[in-house]
């Protein structure tokens, strides 16, 4: 390999300064060569990245970190998807007995939490559709995103902890049947009040309508024999 | 905060690997400023260069199983990453037949291929020698020092500035190669 028109290539590839035929010969010998000058390409690398720290700094607005946490709250969907796909390639690398012991573990200490955190995401995503602006405050512009990572991870932890405790459900797809107990169980607990004096109010309503409707036949009968 | 203003770069990129935002908000307050310097000279609009900025956290945040964790070097990853986004959407406002900008795309230009062998750098060291580079640069010649601006901030290739100062594009390439090589040579001495 020639050194020299190896180094000459790199002092322009590290400006991004190469035409095609020069990116695809440095490409080659970059592939080819086992003496390539991977050093000389550090330093060169490190050099251009060294030239912008000569201008006078100059600051973006505050508002601007508040912006790129709300940019990164919008590929949530695609993080968690990354994350749901780190998660099953680590997964599988545990031998099965101990994939089941750590399972195991955590179900129990582990499920009261895992509860809260659903009910949290649940008023938390209540509280995203509603008119308020998603303006985080200046010292927690990301937090919405941490929010998020927390949410995921409560979402990993219940498919975990269903698939332990209720051996009658298919461990492939348990989280919609367990945010479905909880919520049941949710219901029977805070809201059961709050059902039943709703039903007593519904109640009282139908008999006064029906004594209304009685009232309102025996003057239109009143009626029809005073005529 | 006071725990994770004392992890260096590398401690800070590992915990964003594990979808860390709060470590993605530690470099943003770290890199920002410096990052925002960079592109509002390549872009000059501050509009567009906050823009840009925000977007390129976003490619750190999608993108960081791209990042070479045994190479390890934060500082040139991220500001080589902060050029070429800058470049990117200067020649696309510029009117340059691009492809277009995909996952794909962003994976091959826009993140940065580093030398495997590398010596890092760190934010703070690279600021403490700010004067040293100031002198290197003030070292070349006025042709040498113009046609490394039009390549590094005005992301033009040799043909592209071979046509704006009517020169040939051999000469170009001389030019930069020369001014390049003193500008390492330069730096190298004030060490």
């Amino acid at each position: 390999m020639d050194k020299k028109k190896c180094l000459e290539l790199i002092k322009l590839e590290v400006l991004g300064c190469l035409n095609e035929t020069d990116t695809e010969s440095l490409k080659i010998m970059k592939e080819k060569n086992d003496d390539f000058p991977w050093k000389e390409l550090s330093d060169y690398q490190n050099l251009v990245a060294l030239i912008p720290s000569a201008l006078e700094m100059k600051y973006p607005a505050s508002e601007l970190k508040d912006k790129t946490a709300m940019k990164l709250y919008n590929i949530r969907d695609e993080i968690k998807a990354k994350i749901d796909a780190k998660k099953a390639l680590e997964i599988p690398s545990l031998p099965v007995e101990e994939q089941l012991e750590s399972e195991e573990k955590f179900v129990i200490e582990e499920k009261v939490e895992v509860e809260e955190k659903i009910f949290a995401e649940a008023e938390e995503g209540f509280h995203i559709n509603t008119d308020e602006p998603l303006t985080p405050g200046k010292d927690e512009s990301f937090r919405i995103v941490s929010n998020f990572k927390e949410k995921n991870e409560s979402k990993n932890l219940t498919s975990e902890t269903h698939g332990n405790t209720d051996v009658s459900v298919s461990k492939t797809a348990p989280e919609k049947d367990v945010i479905e107990k909880i919520t049941r169980d949710y219901i029977n607990t805070h809201m059961e009040s709050e059902i039943d004096l709703l039903n007593q109010g519904i109640k009282k309503n139908k008999i006064l309508s029906f004594i209304f409707f009685l009232i309102t036949l025996i003057l239109i009968g009143a009626l029809y024999f005073i005529k | 905060m006071a725990e994770s203003n004392s992890l260096t770069d590398a401690e800070i990129m590992l915990k964003i690997a594990g979808y860390d935002s709060k470590a993605l908000e530690q470099l943003y307050d770290r890199y920002a400023p410096f990052l925002y310097t960079l592109i509002k000279k390549i872009v000059i609009d501050k509009e567009t260069s906050e823009e840009i900025l925000s977007d390129v956290f976003v490619i750190i945040w999608r993108q960081i199983d791209q990042f070479d964790f045994k190479t390890n070097n934060i500082y040139t990853w991220l500001v080589t990453l902060a050029r070429n986004k800058a470049i990117d959407v200067l020649n696309r406002r510029g009117g340059k037949m691009l492809p277009d900008y995909n996952d794909e795309y962003e994976k091959e230009h826009i993140i940065p291929k580093l030398s495997k062998e590398v010596e890092t750098l760190e934010l703070d060291e690279v600021l403490n020698r700010k004067e040293k580079m100031e002198k290197a640069l003030s070292s070349l010649t006025d042709a040498q020092r113009y046609v490394l601006e039009l390549s590094y901030y005005g992301g033009m290739d040799q043909e592209e500035i071979a046509n704006k100062l009517k020169i040939p594009t051999v000469t170009v390439k001389s030019k930069l190669q020369v001014a390049i090589g003193n500008l390492m040579q330069k730096l190298s001495e004030a060490k």
